[in-house]
């Protein structure tokens, strides 16, 4: 795998592609908690 | 709902007549970019005359953007909005009324930065033709599109900023047709210009259409 | 939003306090997640890690462009859910114009915002892949450049989405763009396709990978994979958004019942520190007067 010809383009994609749904995952996870403290339970009626 | 667009275009032109704002700011506005893509691109460099369309277009879309802004803020004044609901005037029809005053202004800057590509960038005008029903299809286009967006950011604080960020995406057909169709006439080869041509009318149509039905929408629900 | 977070004497609907003195007043779950979500969101791992093996790993480089193809194996399925996300929000917006019920307007929310996300990624990963294999970073191809119109009218509609207004009136004027997003789309695709492809080098560029055997499992993994992350993203950011819009009930009304409170208070009762300043409620003789100067707007002014 480190013999792979253009490894550079390659890794920077992937890491970016996952760094970028990783970090949207969190910030979606977190918005999540904060509003969850806000509401009354019988809006949020999953689990 | 022709007689309510007779209405409306009257008004909104009239209001025009009586402040000038298109002939004193907007008009010297458009020819100002000429001159600066003059300075940007060096006219001594053949740069300016192989770009002419599309720079032409660009100042086009530029200059509407100022324009649609004006238009759209008519509506905002006081109690217009709700004067326009409680008169009987059927919302598309206010909407075709103001596409067309709209659509008369741009057709006159059109005009005028035609002149102006003429004289500063030493454009020769050939089939005028094709260059005329360009310049039809691509007003209505920019008209309609302009005033349903103008309504979707009317009455926000933001609606500078905004206007241009929604409409000018969806304007890149009509930049990149009237573009093809003007280098087509100006090349002396219209038979491929007039397709694009024919895309501006689809465009046009098609926006008219979205716009008279969602006009309503968007008068009622602000 | 200045809420005033007390309920009044009058004994109004029960106070949304965030004070953490009180957790047992809001049971539930404390996130977004929720049974079905950890099961997608680990089956969705797994396929990723599954991605990485077979795209990094185990398949072969392509004949012609070498390892950049494994870029695409990230980049194809990213244009689909940038695609999918782009039919949710209209379809959405469609749907919320026809029957006005906030969980479609939720929807289309989160459809654009996941879709931009993908869109990133596309753009990226079809910028990374173009510079090793054709020498620059953007070809101004049909499918690329579309992307990035497409990308232009996201970033719009989010941009309006996040006006401080009245949310009725946003919901109309979203919806009413995000109807035309995917149309929007497709002239502007059509537009492009035709522009670039007058143009006799359009055809030397984007060859697609020819993918077989073991590129082909790579592709189908990554199609599975991203379809999860897709997935799971939208269903939490459509909690998230659906959670903003009971937020925003809760404050009006914890905002109304303290209005009202006030109102109602009194005359000779000291104001209570928590009220809003409002020195002219403590006047004898003013009835139950809707008092708007003084009070902060909670209903955000156009």
């Amino acid at each position: 795998m480190i013999a792979m010809t253009h490894a550079g383009y390659v890794a920077a994609g992937w890491l970016a592609t996952f760094g970028l749904i990783g970090g949207y995952a969190l910030s979606v996870l977190r918005r999540g908690r904060t509003l969850s403290r806000q509401v009354p339970p019988e809006e949020r009626r999953w689990s | 709902m022709w007689r309510d667009a007779t209405l409306v275009a009257g008004r909104d032109l009239r209001i025009e007549a009586r402040s000038r704002v298109t002939l004193h700011q907007v008009a010297p506005f458009a020819l100002l970019v000429l001159l600066l893509f003059g300075f940007a691109l060096d006219p001594d460099r053949g740069v300016l005359e192989r770009a002419t369309p599309g720079l032409y277009w660009v100042t086009v879309l530029f200059s509407a953007l100022l324009a649609l802004a004006r238009s759209a803020k008519l509506e905002e004044a006081d109690g217009v909005r709700d004067a326009l609901r409680l008169s009987a005037l059927e919302p598309a029809g206010v909407f075709v009324g103001k596409t067309l005053a709209v659509a008369a202004e741009l057709a006159a800057l059109e005009v005028l930065l035609g002149i102006g590509v003429v004289i500063l960038y030493g454009a020769d005008p050939a089939e005028i033709g094709l260059l005329l029903t360009t310049c039809l299809a691509a007003t209505v286009a920019v008209a309609t599109t302009g005033t349903l967006y103008g309504a979707l950011v009317s009455g926000l604080r933001v609606r500078e900023t905004l206007l241009p960020l929604l409409l000018l995406p969806v304007l890149a057909p009509v930049l990149i047709g009237a573009t093809r169709a003007f280098e087509a006439a100006l090349a002396g080869t219209p038979a491929d210009g007039w397709p694009w041509c024919g895309l501006l009318a689809v465009f046009a149509v098609l926006y008219s259409v979205a716009g008279a039905l969602a006009y309503g929408t968007l008068l009622e629900g602000s | 939003m200045t809420a005033t977070p007390t309920a009044g004497p009058a004994g109004g609907p029960p106070s949304p306090t965030s004070t953490p003195s009180r957790p047992e007043a809001h049971p539930g779950p404390a996130s977004t997640g929720s049974r079905a979500t950890r099961v997608i969101g680990l089956l969705a791992l797994v396929a990723i890690g599954l991605l990485a093996l077979y795209g990094l790993v185990i398949s072969p480089a392509d004949a012609e462009m070498a390892d950049a193809v494994r870029l695409y194996y990230i980049h194809v399925p990213s244009a689909i859910c940038l695609a999918l996300g782009c039919f949710i929000t209209t379809g959405a917006s469609a749907l919320w114009l026809r029957r006005r019920s906030a969980g479609w307007d939720a929807l289309a929310e989160a459809g654009a915002e996941v879709a931009l996300v993908f869109a990133a990624i596309t753009l990226l990963t079809g910028s990374l892949w173009g510079r090793p294999t054709w020498g620059t970073y953007w070809t101004w191809d049909a499918r690329l450049t579309s992307t990035a119109v497409l990308t232009a009218l996201l970033v719009g509609y989010l941009a309006l989405r996040r006006l401080d207004l009245d949310p009725d009136a946003r919901s109309v004027r979203a919806a009413v763009l995000g109807l035309l997003l995917v149309p929007n789309f497709i002239v502007v695709n059509r537009s492009v396709e035709w522009w670039r492809s007058l143009h006799q080098e359009s055809t030397l560029f984007r060859l697609d990978p020819a993918i077989e055997g073991d590129m082909l499992v790579a592709a189908m993994v990554g199609y599975l994979a991203f379809a999860l992350v897709f997935t799971w993203l939208m269903i939490h950011r459509f909690r998230v958004a659906w959670l903003e819009q009971a937020a925003d009930r809760v404050d009006l009304d914890a905002a109304l019942a303290a209005r009202r409170s006030e109102a109602q208070a009194p005359p000779s009762a000291p104001s209570a520190p928590t009220e809003p300043s409002e020195p002219s409620a403590a006047a004898p003789a003013a009835p139950v007067e809707p008092s708007g100067a003084a009070t902060p707007t909670e209903v955000p002014s156009r």
